[in-house]
């Protein structure tokens, strides 16, 4: 039973370079604009990037995250995926995770094509013998012909974008957390991504999906999930919240 | 339908809080001590692959690590045995088995700096043990010793020096020193990443550790000041790998100072390792 419930989630950043990151701990008084940056008690700048989030994503739920840029959006798949623990608050996981968020995770440019797949595997968890039986599958989708036997550095956005997209939606997913990047690749490509991607998200019982596009949620989503300055603007069915979004923009 | 500030109700048992993080850092420490323990085929398997694409191209392949190993022995071996006036053939063995334990340990050391840092992306991307990338680190060099080491029994040969049963006792040596690369590794790493002054800093002490250490001449030759030479931790480590392949007798306290710095570096790192586990993905 796959569900996500964060309670009171605060996520804070310590910006090292901007204060002593240096042992020399260099005086450097920044002003501090805007509203989510704050210093702290040994006078670094910290940025709230998710402030006192508590909401529930149950099993079947597909939320779209939407929100301007520098609202939160990748820093909520990042806790949710487990690479930030929480400065505040709890987050409660069920379900074994598996998240999409850089293309180009543990592809390795001096590697074959064949060996990335691997090391994508390796990186998500999975046992090479496992991956073993995805291999091929994997290649006949890239249709990278001779190229896959290849160093990757070779390769062309398009051709590695392929791969590393064939790779990592090659097993089955639980919870599902996306950050959009479908952007390049040529249609043709972009056509039967789509279409492997419909079933891959099919598969998952809940899924985050970060997203400028409302189209591509529209597609893909139930509910919707309006962050703004890491502050929850509203949550709920993806119409309603879409609709909040939209007049937000309109406004400004 | 929920608006901004009105809490929902919570279910499920936490399985990671920051509040009751305080009480079990020291579980989660472990736990990702026990996975990291438990993917030993994922940092072997990248560390294999570490070492292939590095010299993927080259001719001669990972054999350059040797073959510059071989050239650095031979060299050494030819002027500073006329230098300490000490026969070649009790210097070249000994020169051989204590610099490659040199190299080991201090590219473990160097490489410890980076073992967060240079794995940056993967640890932005993936949740990961953190331990994975210390294996992985001092499994790789362990790998290159193990290539290189094949000198040894070449350097003994061609100097005629025999080798006997207690040269057996070099492998628990070599297990307490990477024992040590582990707490060492997991330390620097974690300090260089919060503290990016640390690298350079090791980097230029290990340059002249390297000099003031008996790594490629006798502790004897320090005379009166002999105890203290056999003091210094780096020549313990060195010493319990080398005196038992030459097969002579490890200078009397090396053990123990090898024993101490384990116990207490491990010690230490799993305190530090507890507190600051959660931060390194802030860090990095």
């Amino acid at each position: 039973m796959a569900s996500l419930h964060l309670q009171d989630l605060t996520v804070e950043f310590p910006i090292y370079q901007a204060s002593g990151r240096s042992l020399k701990k260099a005086l450097f008084s920044a002003p501090l604009v805007g509203s989510n940056l704050a210093r702290d008690a040994s006078n670094r700048i910290q940025v709230r990037a998710l402030n006192h989030l508590t909401l529930s994503i149950e099993k079947g739920d597909r939320v779209g995250l939407i929100g301007p840029n520098g609202s939160g959006k990748t820093t909520l798949l990042k806790t949710l995926a487990g690479i930030y623990e929480p400065t505040g608050g709890a987050l409660h996981i069920q379900g074994r995770i598996s998240a999409l968020l850089d293309v180009s995770l543990g592809l390795n440019p001096e590697a074959t094509g064949r060996e990335n797949i691997m090391l994508r595997g390796m990186y998500m968890g999975i046992h090479p013998k496992d991956m073993q039986g995805h291999v091929e599958e994997v290649v006949e989708f890239t249709e990278l012909g001779p190229y896959i036997d290849m160093p990757v550095r070779t390769y062309s956005a398009g051709m590695m974008l392929r791969l590393a997209f064939a790779a990592s939606t090659c097993v089955e997913p639980e919870i599902l957390l996306m950050d959009e990047w479908l952007a390049a690749g040529d249609s043709h490509f972009l056509a039967k991504a789509q279409k492997r991607m419909e079933d891959f998200v099919q598969r998952s019982s809940l899924m985050v999906l970060a997203s400028h596009s409302l189209d591509l949620l529209g597609k893909w989503c139930n509910k919707g999930l309006y962050l703004r300055n890491g502050n929850v603007i509203a949550y709920g069915p993806l119409a309603e919240v879409a609709d909040i979004y939209q007049q937000s923009l309109a406004d400004t | 339908m929920t608006v901004a500030g009105k809490p929902l109700s919570a279910q499920a048992d936490p399985i990671e809080t920051a509040k009751s993080a305080r009480p079990n850092r020291g579980s989660l420490a472990l736990q990702d001590l026990g996975s990291g323990l438990s993917k030993h085929w994922l940092w072997r398997a990248m560390a294999m692959q570490d070492i292939v694409l590095r010299y993927r191209g080259s001719v001669l392949g990972p054999l350059w690590l040797t073959l510059s190993a071989a050239i650095m022995i031979a060299a050494m071996g030819l002027i500073y045995s006329q230098l300490f006036n000490i026969d070649p053939i009790r210097y070249v063995p000994f020169l051989a088995v204590g610099l490659l334990t040199w190299q080991f340990i201090s590219s473990v050391i160097t490489d410890g700096c980076e073992v967060f840092m240079s794995v940056q992306h993967a640890i932005q991307q993936v949740r990961l043990p953190y331990t994975v990338h210390v294996f992985r680190s001092v499994f790789r060099n362990l790998l290159i010793l193990g290539h290189n080491a094949v000198l040894i029994p070449i350097a003994f040969l061609v100097m005629g020096h025999g080798i006997g049963w207690e040269a057996l006792m070099a492998i628990p040596g070599l297990l307490l020193l990477c024992l040590n690369g582990i707490w060492i590794s997991l330390l620097l790493g974690m300090v260089s990443a919060r503290f990016r002054d640390i690298p350079p800093i090791v980097a230029a002490l290990l340059q002249v550790v390297f000099f003031a250490t008996p790594v490629f001449w006798p502790v004897e030759n320090l005379g009166r000041f002999r105890h203290l030479g056999e003091m210094n931790p780096l020549f313990a480590a060195i010493d319990i790998v080398r005196a038992p392949l030459l097969g002579e007798p490890t200078a009397p306290h090396s053990w123990l100072i090898v024993g101490i710095m384990t116990t207490g570096g491990l010690v230490m790192t799993a305190g530090f390792f507890s507190r600051f586990r959660s931060r390194i993905a802030y860090w990095v």
